[in-house]
């Protein structure tokens, strides 16, 4: 099936998502959609699949125009969609979330489960996927999510399938799977949209690219008439930022160190872990998410109680102390997610950046508040961390995400603590705030803090650790020097434990 | 107290006080199911118990009068509906007005159609007797709770095994639970979360209405101003026990039905009816306490995997 | 961009009219159901919310407005930090209890008797309002259910001891004896208005200086706005859930006291259950978002509202029960539209930080 999408415009208020955006996409092909967070990409395929209705523009299948009115339609005309955030049912077996939305129903509308079983398990025999329907999704690693809304998508029958950054959340060992099947796809002549920001999967995969930027597409050809360059200067409309420079330093005393700590997690406890933070270097934890990183974070900084084990900040054993203390003793924090724990949403920017301060006095007369003062405080963040808001009284919720994000790492890296954790700071910022917060990062780092950081973006760990630790199933699979690390090696261990290669784990 | 227990009329009686609570907490778990924070079971019990009133008194029947007291739940759930999930309004919000408005609507209503003050009793409201069961009458304690109850007694006892067949297998059932859990999948599948609320929405209200017709038209003939009393409370508290599941929801409704019961007999053999009348408030919070000991246990273990 | 508001605000006006329109329309249908005759119900609905003879009427307005107002100040402290407290209706009756029994057995000069009576009340408020958070932060019973509950124990011990121990017996009602009368709160001159009312605005005052003006009060609406957030950049959120808490119980416990030496000048069974005075004070913080100088008005429309019923009922026979079902009607559509305002901005807010 052809499908054309027609000078696309989608605007949300005052702003405009996607600008008159036209492309083509062809059975048997790989179409890859490039672009930064925000450039407008995911717009455009939720318009495709009916979860978006544009204010101009056509859908076009084989010639002819088409109009949804829900996601169904599409689905009806044999599209399909892996979302980025997958859309399961935790608590549903595999077998009925497949089904759900689409049920096969029987008498009294009850479902008739063992028609779907039979189908899917001819459809997963054809392109060799193997999977126990029974299982709760629960239980299932990122990976066997991913091919759970792949076959949900073949039980549709879809000709078309959109996926939206479906190797983010993979081990490259994953990726290759999954590359392996969409190949497998396009040679039974399925038509495969690819949304990316990874440039070297397009260079692997793609046979045709559309590269997009602030809404507009700036680019669509076949991939052999561009080069990787290019499109990298397509996205950001420019030259790239430079590569960062990495002052060498000895490491210096431990700030942070964690002994044989355990964690209730979700499925099960997360631990026995050990590790150590000295100050000057950046220790990245690398790891598919949900392998227990959340739940050691929250261990470290206070929010969830430790089962076993030690905690202690620059000598100081911390492990019965709340938050609050942990803090004072010497801990910054930038949370994953900055729209619930980053910050408070419906408060001014103001009240966001003083909220948590150790220096109450500066801002207090007894019992009261001195809103001047906490006003020039967040002025000072304003300016020294090049936050683009209305003021210290504007919304927090009136800031882009990118700001948002700087808000957060600001207040917290003005602390001036012994110890910084972040978690996934970039995740979902633009590549310019990116920079900024990586470089925030460093010169915490060159100045002789310590910093843990948690990212799930391989090349996040990568670019900016002094050590890498790997975490796999809620322990540590491995330890790599930061400037020995290479993705296959860190690969293996993010599906492995690797005790046994690796003795000398922190 | 174990004599109490194995005292027929007082076996007989707990079926009285399980019903209500059990029939409004099956509508109270589709709710939950579904994602819907409906803490208005005490609104909808109270409009069913007016509601069969009304449809008893002027039918003569009494399944007419349960017909009622589901379309008067079914009503709430719509106004529910209608601000919560179409206007958006905060859900605890909407549940205490929608708990004043059934409060404020019979009474008034009670004195617009009957012109009556506090309570309304006539010949003419027509009640449910008791089904007998065939064969039950020698067994000691199981006899006087499962025979010779009302018929809504047995229908509620029916919804439970239906109930948890329909979350398992039914098409809706399984909509409603992906409502619940992460309706992001429902809409990406091209199922309207909202109106599967709306589904699950009426089907309390229907449920809560028949809770209310076994208060007024089985359990007694006659219409009190708030006769719901907490009951639809108590409901609330046992879904968010169970978090909506059935066959738990049948155990927490006889524990309360029989704390209600045992409170309604120790009034006969002299404890003052204000510490009576306190029992199931207190009992409802010694269950929570408990409860929510004993899952931070199992979760303090760790539940290896 | 000008016309773009501007069509906003119209949107905004005409979906207020529809409301409204559709406020009335239920009313009138309800009128309609009893035959009362419209205009004679209105004009009696007015005189008795504002007017009488000297006043009089008013004055009742306000001496109930006052109850209504001070729960409301006292439920909007937790609201506004967050905690669900809607056990409002316990502290109150706590409150009330204590005052009166208090009065009735302490020795000494009234002013002392009254001053101790008035602490005593608030302690037990705020003795009550702990338990609730005590049963969320150490036995996990959630703030809203257990709140709800120990509404009703309180209630039955209240009873109980002004049915057996404490009876005035001669009386024939379930009530305690009278206070002593030089403990009564005077009227103020010239009127049937004690000066409880006082009491409620210098609370009132207090709660709007602590939410605005107070590092506590700051803290505590930052938990309120998000508790994910309270707890990340560690604000000590369970000793901020206590002290709220406990502010807000004796507030409810004034409140008690107050009906009890301004109004009743006794404990009588239901006295504060009955009139719904804690339900009422949570929609009146729900009709106006919480905004704290506007609760005391939001709680004189209510009071408002239920007197002008019951001169309804007298005068045009409408059933005074009317006033409940104006004010649950009167909260959907309000506080629908409040909250809906909040969710679809959250909406935008999340579309627009996940970059599309």
């Amino acid at each position: 099936m052809r499908v054309a999408l027609c000078g696309i415009t989608v605007r949300f208020g005052a702003l405009t998502a996607v600008e008159d955006v036209s492309l083509a996409i062809e059975p048997g092909e790989v179409h890859a959609v490039v672009g930064e967070n925000g450039a407008g990409k995911t717009t455009l395929m939720n318009v495709l699949f009916g979860l978006v209705a544009p204010q101009a523009g056509a859908i076009r299948l084989d010639g002819q125009d088409r109009r949804w009115t829900s996601p169904q339609d599409a689905i009806r005309h044999g599209l399909g969609m892996v979302h980025q955030h997958f859309m399961l049912q935790e608590s549903m077996s595999v077998l009925e979330n497949i089904v759900l939305c689409a049920e096969p129903a029987g008498r009294f509308g009850l479902v008739d489960f063992s028609a779907a079983r039979s189908r899917l398990r001819r459809i997963a025999e054809q392109h060799g996927i193997s999977l126990a329907l029974d299982r709760p999704v629960a239980r299932l690693s990122v990976g066997e999510r991913q091919v759970v809304e792949v076959l949900k998508m073949l039980y549709r029958q879809a000709e078309v399938l959109i996926l939206d950054e479906p190797t983010s959340v993979l081990t490259p060992q994953e990726k290759d799977r999954l590359f392996a099947t969409l190949r497998s796809f396009r040679t039974a002549g399925k038509a495969i949209v690819l949304i990316t920001h990874k440039l070297d999967e397009v260079m692997e995969l793609a046979d045709r690219v559309s590269v997009m930027r602030a809404g507009r597409l700036v680019w669509s050809g076949r991939l052999s008439q561009t080069s990787k360059e290019e499109i990298a200067r397509g996205i950001v409309g420019g030259a790239l930022p430079p590569a960062r420079q990495r002052a060498v330093r000895t490491p210096g005393e431990p700030v942070l160190a964690v002994r044989d700590l355990e964690v209730a997690g979700r499925s099960g406890a997360v631990g026995p872990l050990s590790l150590r933070v000295h100050a000057g270097e950046i220790v990245g934890i690398a790891g598919v998410a949900g392998n227990g990183q959340g739940e050691l974070i929250q261990a470290i900084t206070g929010l969830a109680p430790a089962l076993s084990g030690e905690i202690a900040l620059c000598g100081r054993p911390v492990t019965h102390l709340d938050v609050e203390r942990r803090r004072r003793l010497g801990m910054s924090y930038i949370p994953e997610d900055r729209q619930r724990m980053g910050l408070a949403l419906g408060a001014t920017v103001s009240e966001n950046a003083n909220a948590g301060r150790d220096d109450r006095r500066a801002f207090t007369r007894g019992p009261f508040l001195d809103r001047a003062a906490m006003a020039r405080f967040a002025s000072g963040l304003i300016e020294r961390f090049r936050i683009r808001v209305g003021g210290p009284s504007a919304l927090a919720a009136t800031m882009s995400g990118g700001n948002k994000q700087k808000l957060v790492v600001g207040r917290e890296l003005a602390r001036n603590t012994p110890l910084v954790i972040a978690e996934n700071p970039t995740w979902g910022v633009d590549i310019g705030a990116i920079d900024f917060i990586h470089g925030e990062l460093m010169r915490m780092r060159d100045e002789g803090h310590a910093v843990l950081l948690v990212s799930t973006e391989l090349d996040e760990v990568m670019a900016l650790s002094d050590r890498i630790l790997v975490m796999y199933a809620g322990a540590i699979a491995g330890e790599v020097a930061g400037t020995e690390a290479d993705r296959e090696t860190i690969g293996r261990m993010m599906t492995s434990r690797a005790h046994q290669a690796l003795p000398e784990v922190a | 107290m174990l004599e109490l227990l194995f005292d027929p009329s007082f076996a007989a009686s707990v079926p009285r006080f399980v019903t209500p609570i059990l029939l409004a907490a099956l509508g109270g778990a589709l709710c939950e199911r579904a994602g819907v924070f409906n803490i208005a079971l005490e609104g909808f019990l109270l409009m069913g118990a007016f509601a069969a009133v009304v449809g008893s008194y002027f039918s003569g029947s009494p399944w007419l009068g349960a017909l009622a007291a589901m379309l008067g739940g079914v009503a709430m759930g719509l106004v529910f509906a209608e601000f919560n999930l179409r206007r958006g309004g905060d859900p605890i919000v909407v549940s205490i007005a929608i708990n004043i408005l059934a409060a404020g609507l019979t009474t008034y209503l009670l004195r617009a159609i009957f012109d009556a003050m506090g309570a309304f009793s006539d010949p003419a409201i027509a009640g449910f007797g008791p089904v007998s069961i065939p064969g039950l009458g020698w067994l000691p304690v199981l006899g006087p709770v499962f025979g010779g109850q009302s018929p809504l007694f047995y229908l509620a006892l029916v919804a439970v095994p239906v109930a948890s067949l329909f979350f398992a297998r039914h098409r809706l059932g399984l909509r409603i639970r992906a409502a619940g859990e992460n309706p992001a999948g429902l809409v990406a599948g091209g199922v309207s979360p909202r109106r599967v609320r709306l589904y699950a929405l009426m089907g309390c209200g229907a449920l809560c209405g028949l809770g209310g017709a076994q208060l007024s038209i089985a359990n007694v003939n006659l219409f009190v101003e708030n006769m719901s009393a907490g009951r639809g409370w108590i409901a609330v508290v046992a879904v968010l026990l169970t978090r909506g599941r059935p066959w738990p929801l049948l155990l927490i409704a006889f524990i309360f039905g029989t704390v209600d019961s045992l409170s309604f007999r120790v009034q006969g053999l002299g404890m003052p009816q204000q510490f009576t009348d306190m029992m199931p408030y207190l009992a409802t919070l010694a269950v929570l306490i408990t409860l929510s000991w004993w899952r931070r246990g199992r979760t303090a273990n760790g539940g290896a995997p | 961009m000008r016309t773009l508001r501007e069509s906003a605000v119209l949107r905004e006006a005409v979906s207020w009219g529809v409301a409204l329109a559709w406020i009335a329309g239920v009313l009138f249908l309800l009128m309609a159901l009893v035959g009362a005759p419209f205009g004679e119900a209105l004009s009696a609905f007015l005189q008795n919310a504002f007017g009488g003879r000297r006043l009089s009427y008013l004055m009742a307005t306000l001496s109930r407005a006052a109850l209504i107002a001070g729960m409301a100040v006292s439920v909007m402290l937790s609201f506004r930090a967050g905690l669900f407290n809607i056990g409002g209706e316990g502290q109150l009756v706590a409150g009330g209890l204590v005052a009166a029994l208090a009065a009735l057995f302490l020795p000494g000069p009234p002013l002392f008797v009254l001053g101790a009576s008035i602490l005593a009340a608030m302690v037990a408020g705020a003795g009550w309002a702990l338990l609730a958070g005590l049963l969320q932060l150490h036995l996990g019973v959630p703030l809203l259910v257990g709140s709800l509950l120990l509404n009703y124990p309180i209630r039955y011990i209240a009873s109980y001891l002004v049915a057996h121990p404490f009876r005035d017996v001669q009386s024939g009602m379930v009530q305690s004896h009278l206070v002593p009368q030089a403990t009564w709160l005077p009227y103020f001159p010239g009127t049937r208005l004690d000066i409880g009312i006082l009491f409620i605005a210098a609370a009132s005052l207090f709660a709007i200086i602590y939410s605005h003006f107070t590092l506590h009060g700051y803290h505590a609406r930052m938990n309120g706005l998000s508790p994910a957030f309270a707890r990340t950049v560690g604000l000590p959120v369970g000793k901020l859930t206590l002290q709220t808490l406990a502010m807000s119980g004796a507030i409810a416990g004034l409140v008690g006291a107050v009906a009890v030496f301004g109004v009743h000048h006794r404990y009588i069974d239901g006295m504060l259950v009955q009139p719904l005075y804690a339900w009422t004070g949570i929609i009146a913080v729900l009709l106006v978002g919480m905004i704290p100088w506007a609760v005391p008005l939001s709680g004189l429309f209510f009071a408002a509202i239920q007197t002008g019923a019951a001169g309804m009922e007298r005068s045009a026979g409408v059933p005074k029960e009317i006033a409940l079902v104006m004010q649950a009607v009167i909260i959907l559509f309000v506080a629908s539209r409040v909250s809906g305002a909040l969710v679809a901005s959250s909406e935008r807010r999340a579309g627009g930080g996940e970059g599309a």
